[in-house]
């Protein structure tokens, strides 16, 4: 059973966002997990107040130089949050006195409940929680991390798996794998995170509340989302949609089963399987559905920086005439266009640009072109009313390519009230030009069909919003 | 053989579905190839068996298409009626024959996780091969109505001018209205037909 409960935003906030955090299980013993979540908090540098807790605690006892206590309940100060990381079978009486301190919210990282059988112990816990109505998250979960207030309950050192820097983008993983290997991810491209939640067994806090929260969030503009299941159908379908309509949401579903897995009557039935009605409800939501990994990070960059268009008119500018040649393919396959540039644009273009360069789309201003070449002609295509969004080609393999190339863009694409993505593909050089672009917010992907993909998301979710049948 | 227990009567399901303004084909359950006769009063008609053991009644071969002439609709109906006879108990059909160019289906199922689920497809021979299909939760709007068509790879063939777009996103909202107030669980009205700009649903299965 499921316990009723619907929880708002200034319920989870604690959670995600806590002044003071007690970490149950804390200990000075390296090979503990409450030990790395402890020294996580130090090492990242938590603004907050910082409680351990442990049942062994000797009087006066210090856990990492912080005063330790035996229960939460001997704190008696106002906290937050509760990280509770001890056996499972002794979890409910530290949630019980969670409950007893008054405590806002708790995560739950141990494991040994409903996913190893016990769903007793689960039942128990989900009950307490009821008691006092204190939400927690978990169990058997990595928790949240919060790079604003440094919250972070992961128990992965800080030495394997970089953290991301301040940003827009929210990410929830059902999965703690997924969670954790797409967040260090994430820490090596250029966009910034909001909120991390890995919500595991989801046995109180689940899908449900985590979108609502996040819908309401001024810190997320974009949320992207690993998915295997959700629990409440009916109420997944109506925040779905209030958060579709309010921010994108980029969303790769696990365990997408065959349709028509059992007997069905109709034709209908064996059409419509469970992954077609997800489907379904994420296309209701205007949620972007992401195939593979890679297309959460593609996706959730683009949505971060970019503002929405809903138009599909594409300009392409290359100093490469064959990834002008891969983009246009690549545009063309995703439903994207050239636009059809006026003749005053040409006419400036004409005269801009040395006779070597063809005026048409893609615009290869050749292999030689330099920052100065590149400007001239985004300020003329910028003032084109027939083009929607910019595809730039930048290798930085040629020679006229280089560190005023990357910043010219930067500030091209900062100004733009048009989408600007950026192709360069390429290795070290390349890289350190492109952490240089999207440190000021330009979406820079490797491959032009990836960049391509990227706008047809932003433009597809915009004629979403807009109401246009796509 | 699996059968379908909350199988509505053809009639019945006939009814409900007048009640919510969705058109059927003209049809009469009949008794004898001289009632069919009758019932066809000169023009082409359709035989089939409807039996709760038959879940694919072209499958079982048990339509008779395009039946004109006396003699054709008494040969059918002795031929239908020996084949039926596995799949007893059965009752026969006779529908008016309907020509279109164009099938499509509309269904309705519902999910263990969503609830009640709207399907619109190129309906006919082709559900299966084609499996060309779009879904939305119900209860859908007149933009999931308008987005399900054009997700749709025939949307060209199904609705190639504005007149025939309109008329099957009212028939989406008429289906969709209609599967959600019900008790229905399941739902397959296909092939509908479409045809000097309108349609008729010429096959239905609604289960309880």
């Amino acid at each position: 059973m499921k316990p009723q409960h619907q929880y708002r935003y200034q319920d989870i906030n604690p959670i995600i966002n806590p002044k003071s955090v007690a970490i149950i299980g804390a200990s000075d013993k390296p090979e503990k997990v409450g030990h790395v979540i402890l020294k996580n908090y130090v090492d990242v540098g938590f603004q907050g107040q910082l409680y351990p807790v442990n049942i062994n605690t000797e009087p006066n006892g210090k856990i990492m130089g912080h005063t330790a206590y035996r229960s939460i309940l001997d704190i008696k100060k106002p906290i937050d949050l509760a990280v509770i990381a001890i056996p499972a079978e002794l979890v409910p009486k530290a949630l019980e006195e969670c409950g007893k301190a008054k405590v806002s919210g708790v995560v739950i990282v141990s494991g040994g409940f409903a996913e190893v059988g016990n769903q007793k112990l689960e039942d128990r816990i989900a009950e307490i929680s009821r008691k006092y109505r204190m939400p927690f998250i978990g169990p058997n979960c990595l928790g949240v991390m919060d790079p604003r207030s440094r919250n972070d309950t992961l128990f992965l050192p800080t030495s394997k798996i970089d953290r991301p820097k301040i940003g827009g983008v929210s990410f929830v993983s059902q999965s703690g794998s997924v969670g954790s290997s797409t967040l260090d991810l994430i820490s090596g491209e250029g966009f910034g995170l909001a909120h991390f939640i890995s919500y595991g067994n989801a046995t109180v806090v689940d899908e449900v509340d985590i979108l609502n929260y996040l819908a309401d969030d001024p810190e997320t503009k974009v949320i992207v989302y690993y998915l295997e299941g959700v629990k409440r159908g009916k109420e997944f379908m109506e925040v779905a949609k209030r958060t579709g309509n309010k921010k994108p949401v980029v969303i790769i579903k696990g365990g997408r089963s065959p349709a028509g897995v059992s007997a069905a009557h109709s034709h209908t039935a064996s059409l419509a399987g469970s992954a077609e009605a997800y489907e379904a409800v994420f296309r209701q939501s205007g949620f972007i559905v992401a195939e593979e990994l890679d297309d959460l990070l593609y996706f959730a960059k683009i949505f971060e920086t970019q503002p929405l268009t809903t138009g599909n008119h594409i300009a392409v500018m290359t100093n490469g005439g064959g990834h002008g040649v891969l983009a246009t393919d690549a545009l063309y396959l995703t439903g994207l266009q050239f636009p059809k540039l006026e003749p005053s644009t040409e006419k400036a273009l004409r005269k801009a640009m040395p006779p070597i360069v063809n005026i048409a789309m893609p615009l290869d201003i050749g292999g030689e072109a330099d920052a100065q070449r590149y400007i001239n002609a985004l300020e003329i295509l910028a003032k084109d009313p027939n083009v929607d969004a910019f595809l730039i080609i930048a290798l930085f393999q040629t020679p006229g390519a280089d560190e005023k190339l990357a910043n010219t863009i930067a500030q091209f694409a900062s100004n733009s009230k048009k989408p600007v993505v950026v192709v360069s593909t390429g290795s070290t050089y390349t890289r350190s030009h492109t952490a240089l672009m999207e440190a000021a917010g330009v979406p820079v992907y490797d491959d032009p069909v990836a960049a391509a993909r990227s706008l047809a998301a932003l433009i597809k979710y915009s004629k979403f919003r807009n109401k246009m049948i796509v | 053989m699996i059968t379908m227990a909350g199988l509505i009567e053809y009639e019945k399901a006939q009814a409900m579905l007048a009640r919510a303004g969705i058109k059927t084909v003209e049809s009469s359950y009949v008794s004898s190839a001289e009632a069919s006769i009758k019932f066809a009063g000169g023009g082409p008609i359709v035989l089939k068996a409807i039996s709760q053991k038959a879940l694919h009644k072209s499958h079982s071969g048990l339509v008779r298409l395009n039946l004109w002439t006396p003699e054709q609709v008494r040969s059918a109906y002795a031929d239908l009626a020996k084949t039926a006879e596995k799949f007893k108990p059965y009752r026969i059909l006779a529908q008016k024959m309907i020509h279109g160019s164009v099938e499509v289906i509309i269904g309705g199922k519902t999910d263990a996780q969503f609830g009640k689920m709207l399907l619109l497809g190129l309906g006919g021979v082709y559900v299966e091969t084609f499996k060309d299909v779009a879904l939305r939760a119900c209860p859908i709007q007149k933009y999931d109505a308008q987005s399900m068509l054009s997700q749709l790879k025939s949307k060209p063939i199904i609705a190639p001018d504005k007149a025939s777009e309109e008329l099957i996103v009212s028939l989406l909202l008429k289906v969709s209205k209609m599967f959600e107030s019900s008790k229905a669980t399941e739902l397959d009205l296909n092939p509908i037909i479409l045809h000097d700009g309108t349609y008729h649903a010429v096959d239905l299965r609604i289960i309880e």
